[in-house]
């Protein structure tokens, strides 16, 4: 089954505000796709690309691979002199 | 300095009323399973406990969610006025959400995840919601076994107090699950009809290695910060007399255990005793215990003791009556005029044959020099006050109208008085009289065959369960089971 970068682009948003909303789940993709009611299989593919770009952690390979979030660092105040 | 909350070991739980039961809280580094069907208020009380190390003591947590997302998390406990991702910002907490075999897998890998969250934020305290997950786990029940083995003693290795969530209604019938006997405490969480329209939530602890528990089922309720447990058994607490005094010993230790300490000083307390109930040893302890510490006491005679008797039971106890007579820390009312040796002739007020007002006046005039003397010595006085006498000599008039104004004479200058009675010959109108004018009661009453004994009323707003009254061998020859 193939599967269209359309797709994936909205999985891929889909994971991210799932990663932002709990920032510190620790999620393989078996474990994910029961949490989103979505395929393993593309699954996979999102978050390794989510990895790739620094949106998530990745620790470990294969199946027992666990993605989390990187947390963006943000300044909030900023002292001007 | 940051508090530590470390009283003996003890981890509080920041949960009103459970650290009571739990006689100041958890100790450190056990796991205790927390059951309860859905809606008990597992998860809050678990957030309870881990915000109460957060915020109060230092101690950061971390809360591991197998099934509930954490957004769910936040957003329920928001509803308390519980801001957690705040507390995440400040690295005080953690809502962590994973696979069980992920968890599993990572706790036993060294420097896996747990490691590094354990380090990352130098947690103290976990939650695991649930452990009812690793059943499905393993091919095996016995795989399940192992896993939550495994998992207890990581939470040991790494000194954690932990609270283990476990749904109730998979467990019950059952055969005894293996982790009530690998984890140090177990509470229940239940929710139960209440007269007929209504649904009671009680909590019990079913069992608790390394610390005195409070037993029983005590109600508990959902406020609008959290979850209140009301301990069974108790009432408004009396600040002005529980704060601050000095507790007088009564000489067995568990009676003072339910008393908190003892008798506070300057209380008026009760001790009522139906007729069968042996009140002897009870009462003999606690005078003898007051001339041990050299107070002063007034005793007030019946017409089965005399000045005699008390001296051999007092002498039972270890404590000599003669001795305290030389030392004139003694009185007596007497009125069947009794001969006495010499030793005590002065001590004695004879108030045979007089009428209520010169008996009053009599005893005030003998006793209050005295009163006022010592206690500017700084002495301590203690009034043994026999109403069965008073009443049987004076009338339950004299009584009514005069129990209350001497209790608030005697707490105004600082003097503990233990009266004696038998509510239940005294009848319902006149021992409910004599209750409210007391600070304690203490009851103690035969049924069946066992005499039993209970605090029913005390100023720190607690009462006592039942006890057994046992017979022991030696000093002060009875304890409370």
């Amino acid at each position: 089954m193939t599967i269209s970068d359309q797709e994936l682009l909205k999985l891929q948003m889909e994971c991210t505000v799932f990663f932002e909303n709990n920032p510190y789940a620790y999620e393989t993709a078996k474990g994910l796709s029961k949490k989103l009611g979505r395929g393993v299989e593309p699954l996979q593919i999102v978050l390794n690309r989510l990895a790739a770009i620094s949106i998530l952690e990745k620790r470990g390979e294969g199946n027992m691979a666990i993605y989390s979030y990187k947390t963006p660092y943000t300044q909030s105040e900023v002292e001007i002199h | 300095m940051q508090e530590t909350g470390l009283i003996h070991d003890i981890v509080h739980t920041g949960v009103p009323g459970l650290d009571v039961l739990l006689n100041g809280g958890v100790p450190r580094g056990t796991t205790i399973i927390l059951e309860g069907n859905p809606g008990t208020g597992k998860t809050t009380l678990g957030i309870q406990f881990l915000l109460e190390g957060a915020r109060q003591y230092g101690e950061s947590g971390i809360y591991i969610t197998f099934e509930e997302l954490p957004e769910q998390i936040y957003r329920d406990m928001s509803g308390f006025g519980w801001d957690l991702r705040e507390l995440e910002r400040q690295n005080k907490l953690r809502i962590i959400c994973l696979e069980p075999d992920v968890l599993l897998d990572q706790m036993t890998r060294t420097d896996g995840l747990f490691e590094q969250l354990i380090r990352e934020i130098d947690c103290k305290r976990v939650v695991i919601d649930s452990i009812s997950l690793f059943r499905t786990l393993g091919v095996s029940e016995n795989d399940g076994r192992e896993q939550i083995y495994s998992i207890r003693n990581i939470m040991r290795k790494f000194d954690l107090t932990a609270f283990f969530l476990r749904e109730y209604g998979e467990t019950e019938g059952r055969s005894t699950p293996f982790e009530n006997y690998v984890c140090d405490g177990i509470i229940r969480l239940s929710l139960r009809e209440h007269l007929e329209k209504y649904r009671k939530r009680t909590i019990e602890i079913l069992k608790m290695r390394g610390t005195h528990i409070v037993e029983g089922e005590h109600h508990y309720r959902f406020l609008k910060d959290g979850i209140c447990i009301l301990p069974a058994l108790s009432m408004v607490e009396d600040k002005i007399l529980n704060d601050g005094v000095d507790r007088l010993s009564t000489g067995i230790e568990s009676l003072d255990e339910l008393l908190l300490g003892g008798l506070p000083q300057g209380s008026a307390f009760m001790l009522d005793s139906n007729s069968k109930a042996n009140y002897k040893y009870l009462m003999n302890s606690i005078l003898a215990e007051r001339l041990k510490r050299g107070d002063c006491v007034l005793f007030m005679l019946s017409g089965l003791s005399s000045v005699e008797t008390l001296e051999q039971t007092l002498e039972l106890f270890g404590s000599s009556l003669k001795e305290a007579a030389l030392e004139e820390r003694v009185f007596f009312i007497d009125h069947y005029h009794r001969k006495v040796e010499p030793e005590y002739e002065k001590l004695v007020i004879h108030v045979d044959r007089l009428s209520n007002e010169e008996y009053q006046k009599k005893v005030y005039e003998a006793i209050n020099p005295h009163f006022r003397e010592t206690i500017l010595q700084g002495k301590r006085w203690f009034i043994h006050y026999d109403l069965n006498t008073i009443i049987s000599e004076r009338g339950r008039e004299f009584v009514k109208r005069n129990f209350a104004d001497e209790m608030a004479r005697c707490r105004a200058a600082g003097i503990t008085v233990l009266c004696q009675s038998n509510f239940t010959e005294i009848g319902l109108e006149t021992s409910s009289f004599l209750e409210r004018a007391s600070n304690g009661v203490i009851r103690t009453w035969v049924d069946g065959s066992y005499q039993y004994l209970q605090i029913t009323k005390s100023p720190g707003g607690r009462m006592s369960a039942p006890h057994i009254v046992d017979n022991i061998r030696d000093r002060p020859y009875v304890r409370l089971i």
